[in-house]
């Protein structure tokens, strides 16, 4: 492939991912969804030194998230909103240009609003997770599209927050 | 390797600081360590799952209460629990949180764990297997066959969960404990090898007790246990079309139950998988909690998949939130059967019944060798060196029949210092034998002294008059009595190097000894006493030998001018190259080993190892942190009143810690650790106060033997001396007089002289200034002046 297309495409898919993350931050789910194939896979997975092993926290496809992202309002769930750091690294796009991976680090913060004494917490901002994006992305037409998402977290402690996609 | 030890054995006192400073500043609500005490320290705890150490030599991490452990496969493939705290120093010895000791780590060999700090080696069954320099060092005092890692109860059961106790003598066995509840469970778990392939903890602001009751209002119903558990069946997953007889290990398994285990641990069965919540409190509101989810060993990855997918909807960290209800729990009849159970072990149940039986209170105050407990008020000291043990034996002699406990964090029993930079120095080993201890071990047998070695106090609690240990014990004091003396100060641009010492404890003594043996010439920086003995200790050895002091002379704090001429001719005279009035500027290393010192007026001094004896600062860091007034704002010594009571009634403080309110001089000697306990044991048990002694002290350099009586005012410019022969070749005095006011005398190799000097001071006969320079002159026969 010609290397100003390729530059292109790479280009295309950090902007992909930066609007996933914006999207994200929003819990604009819709518009997030609209970046992925309709195949999309996504999993948060980690690498645990105790047990020393590798475990998935969240799985779900497509279908499963749309349907888990409409029962949020339904859900006692905390309402702390999510403020992602992505800093994409590699984008590694398959010979054809069919496909790509990319490689981005991310660090998510929580803006406290809920809390134990809310009246204390809200307002202030922790460190809620750290990890790294693995991106798996097909290329139609020259529009990268997400197939599959796996947040790798380096965290297995995980306290009170949000669960949903992060 | 050597050379990491010793600079080790420094890096460990360091942290040893830094870590109970740490810890005490962690604000611990009273009621959570009596409950830490109480209940965690005797209940089973699930500390993790066999599968996590599968291969003999793996270990994992863990802790109960407070208290840090190691759980480990033995070869034989026996898993075992010990504290993982060096029975050396009490030092933190393994910090990862799973791993293997079957390859060497930089610090130790293979399939040992070893102690980073000054590198003892224990089996996988805790067993002391190397002690370095155990002969040279300890020789007789101390074998490593009596310094073991704590081994704790330990048992492998319910489906492979690994179980330690704290306690030796348990209030029942784990089968008794939980095995009535645990059997409504116990054939699932137990029909196939499990393991372990979910693993998150999860930090909640709320206390252990509110989470269990939570868990058990919400469940409503369910059957009782004795020993507070309770099991919960709940309404199966799923949709119904799964086989409804189907049952974990089964993949196709919807069935839920729930085995509650007071304090705090659940077993789940939730359909195709096991998960263990198991709590650890961090505070009285915050709780650590950790989740394992659990599969059969042996099975297909879809299978896996499919108990994974279930195991993240219901325990999982992304688990879905439960929907709004709105409905709020009522208390239930198991969380009021919880509740008995905690009353029972917190000593507040209505019709008095007990958990705690005299075996349990026993095992967390007890000490194998004295644990008679007596009647009567409870005397803790803190520190049992010089004015600590004086304490225990004077308060035993006014008559004290109550308990007498002293805690130290050294190893082994208490030993003299002054013999540490004198003779010790000089031997292989031969020099030092048991009569360096400061009592035999029958003496506190005999004496009903509780002796708690290896033991930091980490707090003084004053609300509750109780001190909190490194093994998070809580012990009740009536009167608390702080020895903890001081701590030798360091130069910042000398610590972590290699072959860089300093002398105050046993340890650090053998470590100079053990380098000495292999180093050809030292630096020593600081003319005070300590670093001339060791000047003159090693000089015996044929070493070459720099001493570097910043004064205008030697010994410019402690003694006069005369002497300080004497014995710095005296050194010159053996050899010793002494350097004064000047700075040192840096202190350089050549891969990590001491190599010279740089001097402010530019030269440079070069030697094998390095030994900084500047004066020590006390050790008042507990006192400080429980508000007790001390010199200055962040630090300096305990000030104390004439009885050697603190600014709290019940605590007194004596020793090289201590300082009199009038004071100016601080005194750090044998005599002021004696007679300072003297006087507060006195007046702990209202004896008759004993009457005091003028200061004494000695040092032996060579073949000098210095004795001195009286304190030198060294910055008194109107102190003059009058120098006086002695009967015996080499003899000679030094009476420092304030106009006709003897104020102290320094005697070398002159005992009868020192003794006539010591009665002049003790009854204020002054003999003349002007005659006592005459050997004829007799300084007692002569009825001189009386203040
Ligand atoms: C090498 C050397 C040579 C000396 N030579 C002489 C001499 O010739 N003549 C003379 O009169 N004096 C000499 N001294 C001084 C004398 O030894 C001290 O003044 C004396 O030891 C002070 O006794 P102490 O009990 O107050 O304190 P220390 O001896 O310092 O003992 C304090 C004890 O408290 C323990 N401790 C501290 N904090 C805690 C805690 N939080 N928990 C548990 N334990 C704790 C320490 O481990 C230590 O064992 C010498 C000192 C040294 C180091
Ligand atoms: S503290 Fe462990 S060997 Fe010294």
């Amino acid at each position: 492939m010609k290397e100003d297309l390729m530059l292109d495409l790479e280009r295309k898919i950090e902007k992909t991912i930066y609007k996933a993350t914006l999207a994200l931050d929003e819990n604009n789910w819709s518009e997030f969804f609209e970046l992925c194939d309709e195949s999309f896979t996504y999993a948060i997975t980690s690498f645990s030194p105790e047990i020393n092993k590798n475990m998935t926290y969240f799985s779900g496809d497509r279908k499963e998230l749309v349907g888990l992202m409409d029962m949020l309002p339904k859900h006692n769930t905390d309402h702390s909103p999510l403020h992602r750091h992505t800093s994409v690294y590699s984008v590694d796009i398959a010979e054809g240009g069919k496909s790509a991976t990319a490689i981005s680090s991310v660090t998510i913060y929580q803006n406290m609003l809920d809390g134990i004494n809310s009246h204390l917490d809200s307002g202030e901002s922790r460190l809620f997770v750290i990890g790294k994006y693995i991106d798996q992305f097909s290329i139609i037409d020259g529009v990268p599209k997400f197939t599959n998402r796996e947040t790798k977290l380096d965290n297995r402690r995980l306290d009170k927050g949000s669960h949903w996609l992060l | 390797m050597d050379f990491e030890a010793i600079s080790d054995a420094k890096d460990a006192e360091q942290s040893d600081r830094g870590m109970s400073e740490k810890i005490a500043e962690v604000p611990l609500n009273p009621e959570f360590i009596v409950e830490q005490a109480h209940i965690f320290r005797n209940a089973w705890v699930p500390v993790c799952h066999e599968s996590e150490l599968p291969e003999p030599y793996d270990f994992r991490t863990a802790s109960i209460g407070s208290e840090n452990i190691i759980i480990c496969r033995a070869p034989d493939g026996k898993i075992n629990a010990l504290l993982n705290v060096c029975p050396h120093r009490g030092m933190l010895i393994e910090r990862r949180p799973q791993g293997s000791f079957l390859e060497g780590q930089a610090s130790g060999n293979p399939k040992r764990i070893t102690c980073m700090f000054h590198a003892w080696q224990f089996d996988m069954r805790g067993n002391c297997v190397y002690v370095a320099r155990e002969k040279e060092g300890y020789q007789e005092r101390f074998s490593k066959d009596d310094a073991g890692l704590r081994r704790l109860r330990c048992t492998v059961n319910f489906g492979g969960f690994v179980w330690v106790n704290m306690t030796d003598q348990p209030v029942a066995m784990l089968e008794e404990w939980a095995g009535p509840a645990m059997q409504t469970i116990e054939n699932q778990i137990s029909a196939a090898p499990l393991e372990v392939v979910h693993y998150h903890k999860e930090y909640v602001e709320t206390g252990y007790q509110a989470e269990a009751l939570q868990y058990l209002n919400a469940a409503k119903a369910g059957a009782l246990f004795d020993y507070g558990h309770c099991v919960i069946t709940g309404s199966d997953l799923g949709s119904g079309k799964q086989d409804s007889s189907a049952r974990f290990p089964d993949p196709k398994s919807q069935r839920v139950t729930c085995v509650h285990l007071f304090p705090g641990y659940r077993f789940e069965l939730s359909g195709p998988v096991l998960n263990v919540s198991v709590v650890t409190p961090v505070d009285r509101n915050r709780i650590m909690i950790e989740h394992r989810g659990l599969v059969p060993q042996t099975e297909s990855q879809a299978d896996r998949e499919m108990r994974s997918k279930y195991y993240n909807l219901s325990h999982g960290p992304f688990k879905t939130p439960t929907t709004v209800s709105g409905e709020q729990s009522e208390k239930s009849l198991l969380s009021e059967h919880y509740l008995e159970e905690w009353s029972m072990w917190m000593g507040t149940h209505p019709e008095g019944l007990s958990r705690i039986n005299e075996k349990s209170v026993a095992d967390q105050d007890g000490d194998q060798e004295t644990n008679q407990a007596l009647t009567g008020p409870h005397i803790v000291v803190i520190g049992a060196s010089h004015a600590g043990i004086s304490m225990a034996d004077r308060l035993r002699k006014n008559g004290f029949i109550g308990n007498i406990s002293i805690f130290d964090r050294q190893v082994g029993g208490p030993m003299e210092r002054p013999p540490l930079s004198k003779g010790f120095l000089l031997g292989g080993g031969e020099t030092v034998e048991s009569k360096s201890l400061l009592r035999q071990k029958k003496w506190y047998k005999a004496n009903k002294v509780k002796l708690k070695t290896q033991s930091v106090v980490h707090k003084i609690n004053r609300d509750n008059k109780t001190i909190t240990v490194n093994n998070g014990d809580v012990v009740k004091y009536d009167k608390l009595v702080i020895a903890s003396g001081a701590v030798p100060k360091e130069l910042p641009s000398s610590k972590g190097i290699g072959n860089a010492f300093v002398l105050r404890q046993p340890a650090d003594a053998n470590a100079i000894r053990q380098a000495a043996n292999n180093s050809d010439s030292v630096v020593i920086i600081g003319g005070g006493y300590i670093g001339l003995e060791v000047a003159a200790s090693l000089r015996k050895k044929g070493m070459d030998i720099t001493v570097i002091e910043a004064g205008e002379r030697i010994l410019a704090r402690v003694a006069s001018k005369p002497l300080a001429e004497y014995l710095n001719k005296l050194h010159e005279d053996n050899g010793v190259t002494v350097i004064t009035n000047v700075g040192v500027e840096g202190i350089n290393q050549e891969a990590g080993i001491f190599n010279n010192v740089t001097l402010s007026d530019g030269r440079v001094i070069k030697g094998d190892m390095l030994i900084t004896g500047i004066g020590v600062y006390p050790d008042s860091q507990l006192a400080s942190d429980a508000g007790l007034e001390t010199q200055f704002d962040n630090g300096g010594a305990i000030l104390v009143d004439n009885d050697m009571r603190t600014s709290d009634e019940d605590i007194f403080a004596i020793g090289d810690v201590a300082i009199r309110r009038e004071q100016t001089i601080a005194v750090e000697s044998v005599h002021n650790a004696q007679e300072t306990a003297a006087i507060a044991a006195a007046s702990i048990t209202g004896a008759n106060r004993p009457n005091t002694q003028t200061p004494w002290f000695w040092s032996d350099q060579y073949d000098a033997k210095l004795q001195s009586v009286g304190i030198v005012p060294v910055q008194d410019e109107n102190v003059y001396q009058v120098e006086r022969l002695g009967k015996r070749d080499g003899a000679v005095s030094f009476w420092s007089y304030r106009g006709d006011e003897l104020v102290a005398v320094e005697v070398i190799n002159d005992p009868a002289t020192y003794m006539e000097a010591r009665q002049c001071l003790d009854t204020r006969r002054f003999p003349d200034p002007k005659q006592i320079g005459k050997p004829s002159y007799s300084p007692v026969d002569s009825g001189g002046s009386r203040s």
